[in-house]
């Protein structure tokens, strides 16, 4: 009885922190492109803009639903959920705190400790491009179909990188559970030992989420606003809480598999977590508003003729390295 | 456990019959990305946790969007008449005939073997499956596990030849 109401709590913090935090991402992004732009950002509602998320929430909650002639309905709904669903599932089985006592309990700070945490975590991402894919071609609309077939084709391509540079962090820890990676790196932590793997992994992340630089498949430029062209009302919306989640998401994981995780001194370890989650946020905010985007051929070369071969290289660099040390 | 497993069965019955019969591919595509997950939770029914990720990263993640890219790509889901002529229903027929004597014959046998060997499923909770898989495929297996990367890599080759055409 005791562990189900714990897991509940845990359930519904982690759920109410994820979409608070995905709510104020889209005014901190706003805010930090209005500083590296020389503006303000928004400032009407509340003080410096604090209400923003909530006046945009509810505009989009009463503007008109809108579904194009000729688009599949079921899926065309279905699709900005599926984008949703696997972003706030994933940090089901990330650790973000020390584990703490509860009325003679030891209860771990981690909803689920899955003891396949990096391929659980691998295994819902790989599924976010559903939605994205789905959503464009259900809406029966040329741009958006475009945008999805460019992102299918850069997801999959991004993927590969991606789980390869993972691979050295699995072999240094020796384990796929996520609580032990993290008690791996209370000496060190990791991205001492895998400076490569965390640029990939940073690369090529961005890259799964559709940001700038790596956003071709809503290059606004070029095909309108891409996949999400005919969506409106609490679908658009969902689309942005799917992409900020995502964020949140991959910076949790950036600081589990090589900042620590939770673990730093003096403060509680909770707040560490969160504010180095923070960090890793803020550097995904200013690599979108500093570079411009790829072209198609340019995005296509770094993830195969770049990404991936170094990846490999790390993956064979790290074993070497391994073995002469006698790890 | 058992009542996941009926869960699990329908679903995984309903929605492969569902690729078979529905009309658009793409649909198809779908349902059979739907049936993959319920085959990941029979596998973490059996705790083969491992097995149930890779079947979602590998078949529902990597695999089925390269199908669904290509209906996309090729624009097919707009076929109205589907040809069909009779050596193409003798041949399913036939083969659908001895997929179903297969199954009886492993319905008939299989009852009561039991599973054998040194690794209960206490033994696996605490070494965790995805060790004793990779100990068993770089020892005993070997020989298998490099002829299919092999394989693969002569596939890759062979799609880079057919995709480039000029030599």
């Amino acid at each position: 009885m005791f562990w189900l109401i714990a897991d509940i709590i845990k359930i519904l913090i982690v759920f109410a922190g994820l979409l608070m935090s995905a709510a104020y991402l889209t005014l901190l992004e706003r805010k930090i492109a209005a500083r590296i732009q020389n503006r303000m950002g928004p400032m009407e509602a509340g003080f410096h803009g604090f209400l923003q998320p909530i006046a945009d929430g509810i505009k989009l909650f009463f503007k008109e639903d809108i579904i194009p002639e000729g688009a599949n309905k079921f899926l065309f709904l279905l699709a900005p959920i599926i984008v949703v669903i696997p972003a706030l599932t994933t940090f089901a089985v990330i650790p973000f705190g020390a584990p703490i006592k509860i009325m003679g309990h030891i209860v771990p700070l981690q909803v689920a400790d899955v003891n396949i945490g990096i391929l659980f975590i691998l295994a819902l991402t790989s599924l976010g491009v559903y939605g994205v894919v789905l959503g464009g071609w259900a809406s029966n609309s040329k741009y958006s179909l475009l945008g999805a077939i460019r992102t299918a084709a850069q997801m999959i391509s991004y993927e590969v990188a991606l789980v390869l540079s993972i691979v050295g962090i699995i072999m240094i820890a020796g384990d796929l559970s996520l609580a032990k990676i993290v008690s791996e790196q209370s000496h060190m932590w990791f991205i001492v030992y895998q400076p490569v793997g965390f640029i990939i992994y940073l690369i090529a992340s961005t890259a799964e989420m559709n940001r700038v630089p790596f956003d071709l498949g809503e290059a606004e430029g070029e095909i309108v606003a891409g996949f999400h062209t005919e969506y409106s009302s609490m679908e658009f919306a969902f689309y942005f809480i799917g992409e900020y989640a995502q964020m949140v998401v991959n910076s949790a994981i950036i600081v589990t598999l090589f900042l620590g995780g939770w673990q730093g001194p003096f403060l509680p370890s909770v707040l560490w977590f969160l504010a180095k989650v923070f960090f890793v946020i803020l550097i995904y905010l200013w690599l979108r508003w500093t570079y411009p985007r790829l072209r198609y051929d340019e995005l296509m070369d770094l993830g195969w003729k770049v990404l991936l071969p170094l990846a490999l290289a790390n993956i064979i660099v790290t074993g070497f390295i391994m073995i002469l040390l006698n790890r | 456990m058992e009542a996941l497993f009926y869960v699990f069965s329908f679903i995984a019955i309903f929605s492969a019959l569902m690729v078979v019969t529905m009309r658009n591919p793409l649909t198809s595509a779908l349902y059979l990305v739907l049936c993959f997950f319920a085959l990941a939770g029979f596998y973490v029914i059996l705790d083969m946790q491992f097995l149930a990720a890779m079947q979602i990263l590998v078949y529902a993640g990597a695999i089925m969007v390269l199908v669904v890219l290509v209906i996309m790509l090729l624009n097919i889901s707009r076929i109205k008449n589907i040809k069909s002529d009779l050596h193409q229903k003798i041949i399913g027929v036939l083969i659908s005939l001895i997929l179903f004597a297969e199954i009886v014959l492993y319905i008939i046998n299989g009852a009561q073997k039991r599973p054998s060997g040194i690794f209960t499923h206490a033994l696996i909770k605490r070494i965790g499956n995805t060790q004793v898989i990779g100990e068993f495929l770089f020892t005993g297996y070997i020989l298998p596990f490099e002829i299919a990367s092999i394989l693969l890599f002569v596939a890759i080759i062979g799609a880079y030849l057919f995709a480039k055409k000029k030599f």
